[in-house]
């Protein structure tokens, strides 16, 4: 950290604060926010967000990640439940196994994505971006199950990069190093229990602490104090955008919209129309939206979410052009940027950052699938000093970085 | 009298929907007199120091319908339109309250508070009324067609329609049938679980109307009450600064620009009507004017009852307009206040004063009311909906001191055995016992009280049973309904004389839409 | 595992007629009854020794020629009752409104009250069976899909076009306009005495939960005039409404129709999200390539299970309005009870407790608040001066059907707003007749919650879902199952929670086994 004057910030608001408040508002140097979920969430600790961004891929990142929605489901059915819910198979989950998961309208349209967590045999916790009671609660109609809101009751913290599972070895009272890529386990931090799962949003070698929000302060400090050594950074959400980027991980409202929320239906799309095609199991028991996705399947989706890569020497040409080195995004950006081929729109990119780690501007974008094809050539539009001009990008492999730690046991 | 005693164009009733028909047509390029029976514009939108140094907007009191389009033709901001958003709408309850806020988050987080399912429920309900409300938008935008004689532009306009419904799609045109069909309780009730914001929300579905919120038919009310549309946000309600009469000066001022004359206190006493063909006004007090055209702002009662003789007119179509349903069943309380009211439920100055406050705790409590009134008395425990426009303009009020405008529902226009001086203050006193209620410091700090009965409304604006929409808002009375059927294009059954008022398509609220739409046709026809 | 062409659940009127149609087409039907005799709400039971009523209905003013002619149901023992039945409302004693469709008694009688209303009793007469002109076609098709109108179903719709050509488009724009009334703005267009208004606004709200100010009770009101050619149609079945499902029952059975009571359908079975069969409750299945269902939209998706059902779709069974507010009482009495200005002609006709708009107004907004009407709306005949075998002799029956007992009572327990209902309509009988809660021998009482639990009726509606302007045509049941067909592949509705609704005209059930043979 730099050079910082000992004050005290105070200020009202009227938006929820996570139970880390206390530690996050003191840490928070420029006292930048952002809304998540009705909850103020730091964008960066510091006043530039670079040294978190490397703390992710070198050493570990402490993020506050409380504001997602989180739900326990649990009852004799709650397995039923969630498998007619969600496109995956739910009955192959193991207890303390985890799965990620889009879940459709009946159209096949996605309404959200997030983890079950296999707590019990009958317990399960699902998170979300978005609110989802009322869909949950109206889907269980006729099914033995009970539906908890457990957004504030549990809090969560991600702690992700190289040094995250040493760092929890040095705190927790057994060994992870068994614990397998989007596995879970019950331990204790101290004297506070804490669920950790293998999961996060980073593409990294990281974890995901689940305690309940009494715990959440202590919890905090132990992993602030342990971690020290190992170069733990409280990382903000301006990181964690390029990270998942990184690791083309998609994001709702931002890469698509909510089926339930979608004005128009031209703005929703399917699993398949995202990328995750892979998530649709269409040979498990009947779920929502099965039908429709069934016959997506046979024709084929319109549309492929892909990763881009924007060809660095015509960019840099076209800066030199007038005089400039090429200006690249600090940050990750969210904005609706066209994409063409020849005169025809082949698409459009949704979010995109300059990649430190891989030294690459790219981006994910929405693509008709006749240009989705790895390899294909697109022309990606880039305004240089306020002139709109296109340069060229190709369609590539994600996720951009994927390291082998991310998987791997010691 | 001045030379110029005749017209392109006279229109009857300084209203915001005769101004904006007046404007329009000035706009047009011809020559327009407005005549205004009272000393002050604006009809039911018109703002009045009654007592000194207290500012009310008498009759209506928040703007949120008045057409973007015409604001943009008329120029309104540059005659003085100045809109002032309602931050929140506050519902106190026994121990409790509800608020929506302007802001999204915190609006859930309250609802969460009360209902998780509700908060969820909120946004896709905002949506789906957005989403019906553009659906609707171009049928507001047509002039009804008479489906008893379609020529070619009339068939064309239907089956334009036609294929608009088509595209909007079964889940929302299953909608769309609900809210013209249902009561705004039963389809409240498909959404929401928590009484407080239902009852709250129906109100929107029963102001102006002689409905409870279980009554079917409320739900379309709602509906109408949704697309007002301040900066293209749906359900943004607004007051203008220095009251709503400032919206009719404004609407006034922009047609005095487009050189339209405007005069007040001259009472029209009859349309003068020869060969079947309307020619000119005759006033109260003797004088007469020539017109080529006459449009009349008036409801459809007084314009055809009382300014027209009957033997003018088709017997089918007196007897029609006979039929059309104009029933009073609000009132107006307007209090000068000494300070703020403190509501027990969340005690002390703050933003919740800002905004809309309504007295709607639950259905049973709207509908008693609206029992009252069914049976011929006024309602013993009211619905209310209140606000303080000082709190967001100063200047309605001295220093420190405030006014509060309450509308009341239900005062029934025939109310058992008439209105008298007795019953205005008895219900009056109700309306005060209601808010001290809630806000106990009430009864304390009114420094002056006036209470308006229909009676009072009728006598004082013209509105037929003091009813604020010129005629219910019911589905028989909308469209190529309303007000009568051949004739819901703002002609008339008399040449040259055409009607721009609420009781036309699309109805009322201070949307300017009758006028614009009246005058547009008006030009249109013009030979 | 057996199979058939085709499995109908329930045994009601409309259950009956499609399995008869389709029976007689050739098809291999069977049809499931959970009671111990067919017929549901057009039954005729004796409930208590000695005593028979018509449960449920005792007019039946409509019902559908088509069925009749293409069943025979004259050769099976169907007959109606139709002429010198009056209504008579009672006011005040020693002065009666009669109603019937003799106009010129009608216009005497109404005189009493009002010439000005005599005088336009006729012409308002032509205007009800104008507009109901226009309705007797609609309610005689399958609804289009609407908005997703193809050509092939606007074409469909041709029929409805035969009345424009009558009445001109004036008249199409007249029912539109008269449609989303209220009973008192229909009636403050044409009457003013208030029995009249009371007479005709009771059919208006007639098996609503609200009251003559409502929006589409003037809908409801033509509802009840659809096919019958007056104003305030009775007609009963000779022998009693049950001979209406009797001489269905034997049509069916002479179709080749397997009729089986006492079966209960537990569930409807899927195989890939398709009906295929049904459970019946002692473990039985049965397969079939068709399944029709005659129960109400509610109770028939129970037995497909909500857990099988899209979202979309659940939510709009759940939207499904039913809310019964309407009581069946049998009095089983010692003797014929006198009432004090009605003659024994009057009394086997319909008699009609609804002396203005604003008793009837009254008495629904109790039903607001979960509560019993204090004074009720009654409708009652006594059958047994119609029919020797409801009572022995001497003995009498009086059937009334009442307005209001909701469903969804609150404050109270259902048992003591049975009691309070029952005294209620007691106190105003007595007031007619007085005397007559001292000859009762016997009493049988249906509220919602009995008639629920008796005929499977969700909420106790006898017409399987309010009759009102949001539930009507392409929005009834739901918009997506308005043909008949349902999300379920191969399971249809029959009932009259479906389109044209409530009352007993087998028109919906036509429907259904028509649309059956032309698919299938």
């Amino acid at each position: 950290m730099s050079i910082s004057v000992q004050t005290q910030f105070t200020g009202a608001t009227s938006l929820k604060v996570t139970p880390f408040h206390e530690r996050t508002s003191v840490l928070n140097q420029s006292q930048e926010w952002r809304r998540w979920s009705g909850y103020l969430s730091a964008t960066a600790y510091d006043l530039t967000h670079d040294i978190e961004y490397y703390s992710i891929r070198t050493k570990a990142a402490l993020l506050d990640i409380t504001p997602l929605h989180k739900y326990i489901i649990e009852g004799p059915d709650a397995e039923h439940f969630l498998d007619r819910l969600v496109t995956r198979n739910i009955r192959l989950c193991k207890v303390h196994q985890v799965m990620y998961t889009p879940w459709c309208d009946e159209d096949g349209k996605q309404i959200d994505d997030g983890t079950i967590q296999r707590l019990e045999e009958n317990r399960f916790r699902l998170t979300s971006a978005e609110p989802n009671m009322e869909w949950l609660t109206q889907n269980s109609a006729g099914l033995e199950v009970d539906i908890f809101e457990d957004s504030t009751a549990t809090a969560s913290l991600a702690l992700q990069g190289p040094n995250s599972r040493a760092i929890l070895n040095s705190v927790a009272d057994e060994n992870i190093d068994s614990l397998k890529f989007f596995w879970l386990t019950d331990l204790r931090i101290g004297d506070i229990p804490v669920v950790i799962s293998r999961t996060g949003y980073t593409g990294d070698l990281g974890y995901e602490l689940w305690t309940s929000q009494d715990n959440a302060l202590p919890l905090w400090d132990r992993l602030t104090e342990a971690g020290a050594q190992f170069g733990i950074t409280h990382t903000g959400l301006h990181a964690l955008d390029m990270a998942r980027i990184e690791a083309a991980l998609i994001l709702l409202d931002v890469d698509y919209i909510s089926a339930q929320h979608a004005a128009i239906d031209l703005r929703k799309s399917s699993p398949y129309e995202l990328g995750l095609g892979w998530t649709v199991k269409l040979n498990k028991n009947n779920f929502i939206g099965k039908k429709a996705l069934e016959e997506e399947h046979r024709n084929g989706p319109e549309w492929q979410l892909k990763g881009i890569e924007i060809e660095w020497e015509p960019l840099e040409t076209l800066y030199r052009k007038v005089d400039l080195p090429p200006q690249l995004p600090g940050m990750a950006w969210r904005t609706s940027t066209p994409l063409y081929s020849g005169n025809e729109q082949a698409g459009y990119a949704t979010s995109g950052c300059w990649s430190p780690i891989l030294k690459k501007y790219i981006a994910l974008a929405h693509l008709k699938t006749k240009y989705a094809r790895e390899g294909t050539p697109v022309q990606f539009e880039v305004k240089v000093e306020h002139f709109r001009k296109t340069t060229p990008a190709r369609v590539v492999k994600t996720p951009f970085y994927n390291p082998e730690r991310k998987r791997s046991c010691p | 009298m001045s030379m110029n005693r005749k017209y392109d164009a006279i229109v009857i009733g300084g209203g915001h929907n005769g101004l904006t028909a007046a404007a329009y047509l000035a706009r047009g390029g011809k020559k327009v007199l407005v005549l205004e029976r009272r000393h002050v514009l604006g009809g039911a939108a018109v703002t009045e120091e009654i007592f000194p140094g207290f500012k009310f907007t008498v009759c209506s009191y928040v703007v949120s319908l008045l057409k973007p389009n015409i604001i943009r033709d008329l120029q309104l901001p540059r005659f003085g339109l100045e809109l002032i958003p309602l931050e929140s709408t506050f519902t106190p309850l026994e121990g409790d309250y509800l608020i929506r806020w302007a802001d999204h988050d915190l609006t859930r987080r309250e609802l969460y508070r009360h209902s998780p399912r509700d908060a969820e429920a909120y946004d896709r309900f905002g949506k789906t009324m957005s989403q019906i409300g553009m659906a609707v938008r171009p049928i507001l935008n047509t002039i009804a067609p008479d489906p008893t004689k379609l020529g070619l532009s009339g068939t064309r306009s239907l089956m334009q329609l036609g294929r608009h419904f088509r595209s909007i799609g079964s889940d929302k045109f299953e909608q769309l049938t609900k809210l013209m069909t249902m009561s705004s309780a039963d389809f409240l009730d498909e959404w929401f679980e928590f009484e407080p914001l239902k009852a709250t929300m129906s109100a929107s579905g029963i102001i102006g109307t002689f409905m409870g919120p279980r009554s079917p038919g409320s739900a379309y009310v709602m509906l109408h009450h949704y697309m007002g549309n301040i900066d293209g946000v749906f359900r943004a309600w607004g007051f203008q600064r220095g009251g709503t009469g400032a919206v009719s000066m404004a609407i006034a001022r922009s047609a005095e620009h487009f050189g339209a004359e405007i005069m007040t206190e001259a009472d029209v006493r009859k349309i003068i009507v020869g060969n079947g063909r309307a020619t000119g006004v005759a006033l109260e007090n003797g004088d007469e004017f020539q017109a080529d055209v006459v449009v009349s702002g008036l409801d459809p009662k007084r314009t055809f009852l009382n300014l027209v003789d009957a033997s003018d007119l088709p017997d089918d179509f007196v007897q029609s307009v006979k039929n059309f349903r104009i029933r009073g069943s609000s009132g107006k309380v307007n209090l000068a206040l000494d300070g703020l009211p403190d509501f027990t439920s969340l005690p002390g100055d703050g933003p919740h004063l800002g905004g809309a406050i309504s007295i709607s705790p639950d259905y049973d409590y709207i509908e008693r009311a609206y029992d009252d009134a069914k049976h011929g008395s006024f309602s013993k425990r009211p619905y209310i909906d209140i606000v303080i426009p000082s709190v967001l303009d100063p200047d309605m009020a001295p220093p420190g001191k405030h006014v509060m405008s309450c509308f009341v529902q239900y005062a029934p226009y025939s109310i058992t055995g008439g209105w008298d001086d007795g019953k205005r203050e008895a219900f009056g006193d109700a309306v005060v016992n209601v808010l001290a209620q809630f806000a106990p410091n009430m009864k304390d700090i009114i420094l002056h009280r006036q209470v308006l009965t229909p009676w009072d409304i009728e006598k004082k604006f013209g509105l037929t049973e003091g009813n604020i929409f010129h005629g219910e808002l019911s589905l028989q009375q909308l469209f190529f309904l309303r007000p009568v059927v051949k004739w819901a294009d703002y002609r008339t059954p008399v040449r040259k004389l055409y009607q721009c008022g609420s009781g036309t398509h699309p109805g009322g609220g201070i949307t300017g839409a009758p006028g614009e739409m009246a005058a547009k046709k008006i030009l249109k026809e013009w030979r | 595992m057996k199979s058939y062409d085709c499995i109908v659940i329930g045994g009601g009127v409309n259950g009956l007629t499609t399995s008869a149609i389709l029976g007689k087409a050739g098809k291999k039907v069977v049809l499931f009854e959970k009671r111990e005799m067919v017929g549901g709400l057009a039954s005729t039971e004796e409930f208590a020794p000695g005593f028979r009523c018509n449960t449920v209905l005792d007019s039946v003013p409509w019902f559908n020629g088509s069925v009749i002619a293409d069943l025979e149901l004259e050769n099976h023992g169907l007959r109606f009752e139709g002429a010198n039945i009056t209504v008579t409302t009672l006011e005040s004693v020693g002065k009666e409104l009669s109603i019937s469709s003799d106009m010129d008694g009608t216009r005497r009688s109404i005189a009493q009250f009002s010439e000005r209303d005599a005088e336009r009793w006729p012409p308002f007469c032509n205007k009800i069976s104008m507009l109901t002109d226009f309705l007797a076609p609609l309610y005689k098709i399958t609804p289009p899909p609407i908005p997703d109108l193809d050509l092939s179903a606007f074409f469909s719709m041709k029929p409805i076009l035969k009345p424009v050509r009558k009445h001109g488009r004036e008249g199409v724009v007249e029912l539109l306009r008269i449609l989303p009334m209220t009973m008192i703005e229909l009636l403050d267009e044409w009457f003013e005495s208030e029995p009249l208004r009371g007479t005709l606004a009771s059919a208006g709200i007639r098996h609503l939960n609200q009251g003559p100010m409502a929006v589409g009770t003037a809908f409801n009101f033509l509802h009840h005039h659809v096919g019958s050619g007056s104003v305030c149609p009775v007609q009963f079945v000779s022998g009693g409404t049950g001979m209406l499902a009797d001489s269905l029952r034997s049509a069916a059975e002479n179709a080749g129709v397997e009729i089986r009571t006492e079966a209960e359908v537990s569930s409807i079975i899927l195989e890939n999200g398709d009906a295929s069969g049904i459970a019946l409750t002692e473990g039985e299945q049965l397969t079939s390539t068709t399944v029709v269902s005659s129960l109400t939209p509610h109770s028939t998706f129970q037995l497909v299970g909500q857990q099988n059902l899209a979202p979309r779709f659940n939510r709009r069974l759940a939207n499904i309005k039913y809310r019964g507010a309407t009581a069946r009482l049998h009095l089983g009495l010692k003797s014929l009870p006198r009432f004090t200005s009605l003659d024994e002609n009057a009394l086997k006709s319909m008699v009609s407790l609804s002396p203005s708009l604003s008793y009837l107004e009254k008495a629904s907004d109790a039903a607001k608040y979960g509560q019993v009407s204090e004074k009720p709306c009654i409708e009652f005949t006594i059958p047994s001066l119609r029919e020797e075998s409801f009572a022995a002799a001497g003995k009498h029956v009086l059937s009334a059907t009442i307005q209001y007992i909701p469903y969804h009572s609150r404050g109270s327990d259902s048992i003591t707003l049975r009691q309070e209902l029952r005294n209620n309509a007691i106190t105003q009988l007595e007031n007619h007749a007085p005397g007559i809660s001292n000859i009762i021998e016997e009493e049988y009482l249906l509220t919602p919650t009995d008639l629920e639990s008796k005929f499977a009726l969700t909420e106790g509606n006898i017409n399987h879902g309010e009759m009102m302007l949001d539930q009507f045509f392409f929005m009834r049941p739901t918009i997506d199952t308005a043909q008949y067909s349902t999300p379920i592949e191969n399971l249809f509705l029959c009932g009259p929670g479906t389109h044209p609704g409530g009352g007993l005209h087998g028109t919906s059930s036509f429907n259904v086994a028509m649309k059956i043979l032309k698919e299938k």
